[in-house]
């Protein structure tokens, strides 16, 4: 949890913790306050953590769409955009796609990477002449601050050196975890090494988008969820984490076709993808 | 993106809460306290809810209806110039440039280390430059309705020509065969075509920039989207180059990626599909 998301947590929370201290001045509806200061709390926490499921949620219940742009809306149950032109719908989905086992920065030192990299062209090829439909496959990315990053890595090697002589010195040294941590030691030694390369470490966020046609907004959409599970199938064998995006953060993407934020803010808008 | 609106409906929200709390605990009448309170759990939750949904929550109160309108403009325009879109946030104007990147090889004509190297050269393109850069590789369908056209055009005419032979008893084996075959080419030329599927994949970067004016940006958003053309062509060994004009509605609007000509075609082959 960052910073900005603790002070925005804490201030809500006092607040309610304040409200709960004043109970006796409620009376009979003492109870009735208490559990409602409960449930805000929880609430708060939902909404931090799990807002796809709370924001559809209300839009659905309230039949409530959101007007993104002229001829742009994401319908109801927030689960994608629409654009209605010429008496044609076009639904447009995303997907989370991150390729962990191919990262390009130097977030993944196993044995057999280079192999797993070198299979990533011929893969690509095979699940693109699979597909049938539209699609578009995004990454953005920055290059990290190397120096930053550089004295990050050194930390935190030095803390796991200390850790191993901690239990080097110990009565009785667990193998074990000296040789884990031995492993963790040389993962970062690897990363630090690649940075003396000359390769720049790198931040990134990885998302597909499809788009399905249909004459009405049903047709489309039901069109959408085929595409997008046909996806989630031929992408399956590239080793990718794929998960829906609906509600705030799939509004951020779409505003991505037209204009790039930058790091900072986009840390902001996606809980998971930072 | 409205930061300042977001902390500033925050501090609003929970200075409204705050005062609340002052007012339960001078106040002696439970009822009044208890729908106080409810007011206070209220602005505490909407108060949370900004750091996520400020952006939703100042259209929300302007809402006719059942629709939320956080814009009813054109998402974008495109610049005087072609080579960029202009977009508006409030009082922040800001640009987008687009870079096609050709690339023609195949993994099939590659051995192990080209392939590996080749993975690694979008990682290296990637890593050249510290503004955020997005690349897209985007399969989308083709308008081939002027080419199917001049096929049949071209099958036409052979057809009539192969008539007008055949009709002419002075005309030699040799040369009606010949028009023959040009009219079995055509034919099966064009029969392909209508049946295989039209699609197409590009990869492209798109670079944006904030300017003070619409012209600031379009000049800024350029300069980063010349830099990353020149990024892309040295690591990558291909001719990068800035798009302009349509060919960039195709990067960015649904009805370009899918061509309206093509729907019903899609349509059709999807009801085919299902049918099967």
């Amino acid at each position: 949890m960052d910073a900005e998301t603790i002070f925005y947590i804490s201030i809500p929370s006092v607040l309610i913790l304040i409200l709960l201290s004043a109970l006796p001045r409620y009376g009979s509806f003492g109870i009735v306050v208490a559990i409602l200061s409960l449930l805000s709390i929880i609430l708060i926490f939902v909404i931090n953590y799990a807002d796809f499921l709370i924001f559809p949620a209300i839009t659905q219940a309230l039949g409530i769409s959101v007007i993104l742009a002229n001829n742009y809306t994401a319908p109801k149950k927030q689960n994608c955009i629409i654009k209605y032109i010429g008496g044609i719908y076009y639904a447009t989905g995303y997907l989370t796609a991150n390729i962990y086992g191919y990262v390009f920065s130097a977030e993944n030192i196993i044995e057999g990477e280079e192999a797993q990299l070198g299979s990533a062209p011929e893969r690509w090829e095979k699940i693109v002449s699979n597909v049938k439909f539209p699609f578009k496959y995004n990454i953005i990315s920055s290059a990290k601050d190397i120096q930053k990053y550089r004295e990050e890595l050194e930390g935190q090697r030095g803390f796991l050196e200390f850790q191993i002589s901690r239990e080097s010195n110990s009565t009785n040294p667990n193998q074990m975890t000296i040789e884990a941590l031995r492993r963790r030691v040389s993962i970062l030694q690897a990363r630090i090494d690649r940075i003396s390369t000359g390769e720049r470490p790198l931040k990134s966020i990885m998302y597909m988008e499809t788009t399905a046609v249909g004459v009405s907004e049903k047709e489309a959409t039901d069109a959408l969820e085929l595409q997008l599970n046909q996806l989630e199938t031929l992408f399956s064998s590239f080793d990718i984490s794929m998960t829906r995006i609906i509600g705030r953060e799939m509004h951020f993407l779409h505003r991505f076709n037209y204009r790039i934020y930058d790091f900072k803010n986009i840390s902001s808008i996606f809980q998971d993808q930072k | 993106m409205q930061f300042d609106a977001k902390t500033l409906m925050f501090v609003i929200l929970i200075g409204a809460a705050f005062v609340l709390e002052i007012v339960i605990f001078a106040m002696p009448i439970p009822l009044i306290a208890s729908v106080i309170a409810i007011i206070v759990l209220l602005c505490s939750i909407v108060g949370f809810s900004t750091k996520y949904y400020t952006y939703l929550l100042l259209p929300a109160l302007r809402m006719k209806g059942r629709a939320i309108v956080l814009n009813a403009d054109e998402p974008f325009i495109m610049s005087p110039s072609g080579n960029a879109i202009v977009i508006r946030e409030g009082d922040s104007v800001y640009a987008s440039s687009f870079v096609r990147i050709p690339i023609y090889r195949s993994a099939t004509e590659m051995v192990d280390e080209e392939k590996a190297a080749f993975a690694s050269m979008f990682g290296r393109l990637l890593t050249s430059t510290t503004e955020p850069v997005k690349l897209s590789a985007q399969m989308y369908i083709i308008n081939k309705d002027d080419y199917i056209n001049k096929i049949k055009a071209r099958l036409n005419a052979a057809e009539e020509r192969y008539s007008r032979l055949i009709a002419n008893k002075t005309v030699d084996k040799g040369s009606s065969e010949r028009i023959r075959g040009e009219v079995t080419m055509w034919r099966n030329l064009f029969e392909n075509l209508s049946s295989s599927r039209s699609q197409a994949l590009l990869v492209y970067g798109m670079v944006s920039a904030m300017g003070g004016s619409e012209e600031e940006a379009v000049n800024l958003a350029y300069q980063k989207a010349e830099e990353f053309a020149a990024g892309a062509s040295a690591v990558l060994g291909v001719n990068a180059y800035i798009v302009r004009g349509d060919e960039i509605l195709t990067l960015i609007e649904p009805n370009y990626m899918i061509p309206v000509e093509t729907v019903s075609e899609r349509i059709m082959q999807k009801n085919v599909e299902e049918a099967i």
